[in-house]
């Protein structure tokens, strides 16, 4: 017993000296991601996309003279150790900026310590509304809360034709926030709101919530969940006679392993989604995205993963920047060059605008959303 | 333990702050401090009463959200259009009103549970949490569901003549912990040793005979579920306020397995045992995580846990403390008397 | 109308489904004394098992199913030789912290393997459902549903009408009397251990190509076994039956006209009020209460 803890301390000693004698030639960046527990898929993706973007960082010379270093942590899917996490990334590894942390209670947990240490963090993934307007001037967001996507859809649901609409979505923030902005938005475009059906996260038998959505008299069920539960639920729907139409949401969907998976049924559900690895050349920076797709595959990664992981690619590219135009990598100095940042990410670009209570906002970006449909087995863009 | 070794622990707990200064390793000594005093309340209902409960972690979410919805106010609807609507109290009325709370469903729980005994005890017991889990889970207009609470404010305590403080800072929380954990324990400790203490343990002993002999059993264990609930809801305030947003997830099964783990490795029916247990598994994933990959910290935290069972089945206090018996002079915090039976039949 | 029975055939085949999950528990669960919380794991590896033999090795969906539930008894004995007979004689609690431990190292273990990332696997089943006027259903499910009557049929068989069937049930009422008249205790333990393992691996091999496999599938599945469990009462096979049965409808009914966020909550409020108004079980023998 003895002796293993000597040989723990150790180790533990001898990754501390190394991880203090690299400090002076790389600049750090903390990545605060679920790689086991119920989001470990996702937490996973989103690191082997930001790898992609330090690679191809590193590759061209760093930024400011130096190499940039990921320090990865592991929040276990867990509100309480991406506190934790946090804290570590900043005070041990001495990170001067963070990206995380996916799911909006673990970002939710990170943020007394971004504002307690004074440091910045570009979130990725999370879509609840609570991040960017409880007046945290720390953090950046580069994905679309739920609101930005409804805003989005707005413009076309007069095309679609829609009457009413049942909602069948994942029973947490994000699930939960786009029914709630998604009925809005209907309610003032005229369109009634039918049942709005919530599915746990990690259930795997979605059968009664469709029975029931089969007998309402709603056209068309908008769907928001991971792309797991989405091919379920496309299989299951399928294996009911449910003949509605479907649109997703949520851009983590994956309309290639919903057509391999679903067939005929997949035929007329629509998408909405803010990353279209199905067309580079129609995307807003068709060089990166062809990059991306590119390193993606070389490094045997599953193309499914794509929607996901490239949020992990554009939170690094969009921290570089922000290191570079501050010269100096410092949280501070970092915080402020965030507002000054335009840089062309694989949805859109990447400018942060002010949300939140006036003194004290966060940033949001607005990513592009577009609209794709399934017809005859195939993937087509509709024009929003 | 001895008057002057209890001392002498305190003295030592409270000194860590003046030589451990990085902040990280705080972060984890408070979060862990506050899972020792949901073990510690565990530990009476398990290792007192010998009724294992899988869903302690409802009273310890239940004292969190109480907690959290006193300091932040809340507006909701009930059924017939009646309103409640309440106003934010400071954090320190919701840190009593958690401990009052989720003591009063420790009673409701202990009435309907203390009928089944063994297997069906544990499983009642999971349900209870599963089902206070969906509540949470899904009155969003009391608890915002899985939006999560947020921007709960930190505990403040009001001093007399003095102003209030805010405890903001970790030395802050960290002393505000090991005073509930401290208050936790000598609560405890008078209980196990009282007369209530005796009508417990002899219940685990037989329960038979307790009954002949005139115990109250329902009585006895719903009073040792009332205290221990409200102990975990104390617990509980402690992470709302430290953590400062609280989701349904809060209820996570893990969390549960996490104080079994501590109260039993510990020594279940040992005063001590859960703070040791707590310190290895509260401290033990801080150790893993610099020398491996996330899913072999995980194999590694099964892997020791086994290990511990396997060399020490009754747990590391009662099993250490029998064998410095000798110069321990054994007394009952060191380990429930029917430890000595057994301790009889085996060499040591 | 058409809606209901929709529900009614979605309960008869998740029915199915849950009453094979839980007659490997109740067997555990009462004749050893066993809180087995590697049951999940265990139907999480008979389903990636089903997703190796089919997809890496290329084998015939069929002959991979039997493939999978012998995995699943080769790894239920593996368990039960090095972490319950080292232990046999020590409390249930530390018995089930062991295999609280067990299941922690070996779900991070799988997730360690094959990753997050969820896997199916293809099936020989034809897409297009099987439509009965307003209803419709899987034949996927259809054959799941027969393979999991199949295998409690099986199962029924063997612990009333074999030898080692007459020893589990005599080791069951009483350990010490069984081992006076000859019954080999160890063999019993190892054999029932293995068997419901097996049926945990063969409930997954059959779900896992219905659903998809990740690496923490089982939590749920296990924490609907031990429901399954409760209502059927300790050890009673007949008993999990019915109240894997049960659950479904509960589940589908709840969902179907409560309201879909409490459909988990069903099972367990169904629980809490069985233990309080008939605290042995729907279906116990009374004795085993205790």
């Amino acid at each position: 017993m003895t002796l293993t803890f000597r040989s723990v301390s150790a180790i533990a000693l001898a990754i501390a000296f190394l991880g203090g004698a690299a400090e002076a030639q790389t600049i750090k960046i903390g990545v605060n991601e679920p790689l086991t527990g119920a989001f470990a898929a996702s937490g996973t993706y989103v690191v082997n996309g930001a790898k992609i973007a330090a690679d191809e960082i590193n590759a061209k010379g760093g930024i400011l003279g130096k190499k940039i270093e990921l320090v990865i942590e592991d929040n276990k899917s867990n509100p309480t150790e991406a506190a934790a996490v946090a804290e570590k990334l900043i005070t041990s590894d001495k990170v001067p900026v963070l990206m995380g942390a996916w799911g909006s209670s673990l970002t939710l947990a990170v943020m007394p310590k971004l504002m307690e240490y004074e440091t910045p963090m570009v979130v990725e993934t999370s879509s609840s509304g609570k991040i960017t307007t409880t007046g945290n001037p720390y953090i950046f967001r580069i994905s679309p809360p739920s609101a930005i996507e409804a805003a989005a859809f707005k413009g076309i649901v007069d095309k679609l034709e829609l009457k009413k609409v049942d909602f069948l979505v994942i029973n947490n923030d994000w699930g939960r926030g786009t029914a709630e902005d998604f009925s809005k938005m209907m309610k003032e475009k005229g369109i009634a709101v039918g049942a709005v059906e919530t599915m746990d996260q990690g259930a795997q038998d979605m059968s009664a919530q469709l029975s029931k959505l089969k007998g309402t008299d709603s056209e068309t069920i908008i769907v928001t969940t991971a792309v797991d539960q989405l091919t379920l639920i496309f299989k299951q729907a399928a294996a009911l006679g449910l003949k509605k139409r479907i649109i997703t949401t949520g851009g983590s969907q994956n309309p290639d392993q919903i057509i391999a998976q679903a067939g005929a049924a997949a035929n007329g559900t629509m998408h909405l989604t803010t990353f279209l690895p199905w067309f580079p050349d129609k995307t807003p920076n068709p060089e990166a995205t062809n990059y991306f797709i590119a390193e993606w595959k070389k490094r045997g990664f599953d193309f499914a993963g794509c929607t996901e992981s490239f949020r992990g690619y554009d939170g690094i590219r969009t921290v570089a920047a922000a290191i570079e135009k501050a010269g100096k990598a410092e949280p501070a100095a970092i915080k402020a060059a965030l507002w000054d940042i335009k840089i062309k990410g694989l949805n859109g670009d990447i400018v942060f605008r002010k949300s939140g209570p006036v003194g004290k906002e966060s940033g949001q970006s607005q990513p592009n959303v577009y609209l794709i449909e399934i017809t005859d087995g195939k993937i087509g863009m509709k024009t929003l | 333990m001895k008057l002057g070794a209890a001392i002498l622990t305190i003295i030592a707990l409270a000194s860590v702050p003046l030589w451990l200064r990085d902040p990280y390793l705080m972060n984890a000594l408070i979060t862990t401090g506050i899972f020792i005093i949901g073990a510690m309340s565990l530990n009476l209902l398990l290792g007192f009463t010998g009724q294992l409960s899988l869903g302690h972690i409802a009273f310890f979410g239940i004292g969190a959200y109480v907690s959290a919805l006193t300091s932040l106010g809340f507006d909701i609807g009930l059924p017939g259009g009646f309103r409640i609507v309440h106003d934010p109290w400071p954090p320190i009325a919701g840190f009593l009103l958690a401990i009052i709370v989720a003591g009063l469903c420790g009673y409701l729980v202990g009435l309907l549970s203390f009928r089944v005994r063994g297997a069906y005890f544990v499983i009642v017991t999971i349900s209870f949490a599963e089902v206070v889990r969906l509540v949470a889970l899904n009155w969003i207009e009391l608890t915002q569901g899985p939006l999560a609470l947020t921007n709960i404010p930190s505990i403040t305590i009001g001093l007399p003549e003095l102003g209030s403080l805010t405890l903001r800072t970790k030395l802050q929380n960290y002393y505000l912990v090991l005073a509930v954990a401290v208050a936790a324990y000598v609560l405890i400790s008078r209980l196990v040793h009282s007369h209530f203490g005796r009508a417990m343990r002899g219940l685990m002993e037989n329960e038979t005979l307790a009954v002949s002999v005139g115990i109250d059993v329902t009585k006895t264990l719903t009073l040792a579920a009332v205290i221990s609930a409200g102990i975990a809801g104390a617990a509980g305030s402690l992470y709302a306020h430290y953590i400062r947003i609280i989701d349904p997830e809060v209820f996570a099964f893990i969390n549960t397995v996490t104080m079994v783990i501590m109260v039993i490795t510990g020594g279940k029916g040992s005063l001590f045992g859960p703070v040791i247990g707590g310190m290895i598994f509260g401290l033990l994933p801080v150790f893993l995580r610099p020398i491996m990959a996330p899913e072999a910290q995980w194999i590694a935290y099964g892997g020791v846990l086994i290990v511990i069972l396997f060399v020490l089945p009754r747990g590391i206090v009662p099993s250490l403390a029998q064998r410095f018996a000798k110069r321990w002079n054994r007394s009952p915090a060191a380990g429930p008397v029917t430890f000595s039976e057994r301790d009889a039949k085996e060499p040591a | 109308m058409s809606e209901f029975l929709q529900h009614l055939i979605n309960m008869l085949v998740l029915g199915g489904t849950y009453a094979l999950l839980g007659i490997g528990l109740t067997l555990i669960f009462g004749i050893m004394n066993v809180v087995n919380f590697t049951h999940g794991v265990l139907y999480t590896f008979g389903a990636y098992i089903m997703f190796i033999v089919v997809h890496q090795l290329g084998v015939n969906f069929f002959l991979a199913l039997p493939l999978a539930v012998l995995a699943g008894w080769l790894l239920g004995a593996t368990i039960e030789l090095t972490l319950l007979r080292p232990l046999r004689g020590s409390d249930i609690d530390t018995t089930m912290l062991v295999m609280i431990g067990a299941w922690i190292a070996m779900q991070s273990g799988t997730l360690w393997i094959w990753g997050g990332v969820a896997k199916s696997v293809t099936t020989p089943f034809p897409e297009a459902p099987l439509v009965l006027g307003p209803v419709s259903v899987s034949w996927l499910r259809l054959f799941v549903l027969a393979a999991a009557g199949m295998l409690i049929v099986v199962t029924y068989l063997l612990i009333n009408r074999t030898k080692l069937g007459c020893a589990m049930r005599a080791t069951f009422q009483d350990q010490d009397t069984a081992s006076l008249m000859g019954v080999n205790v160890d063999l019993i333990y190892t054999s029932t251990f293995a068997i419901g393992s097996s049926l945990a691996a063969a409930a997954g091999a059959l779900l896992g190509p219905v659903y998809v496999i990740f690496p923490q599938m089982g939590d749920l599945a296990a924490v609907k076994a031990f429901a399954i469990v409760i209502l059927g009462g300790l050890g009673n096979i007949t008993g999990a039956v019915i109240g894997g049965f049960l659950l479904a409808l509960a589940e589908e009914l709840g969902a179907g006209y409560v309201s879909s966020g409490y459909r988990d909550a069903m099972g367990f409020l169904i629980i809490i009020a069985v233990l309080i108004f008939k605290p042995t079980g729907l279906f116990a023998r009374s004795e085993r209460v205790g």
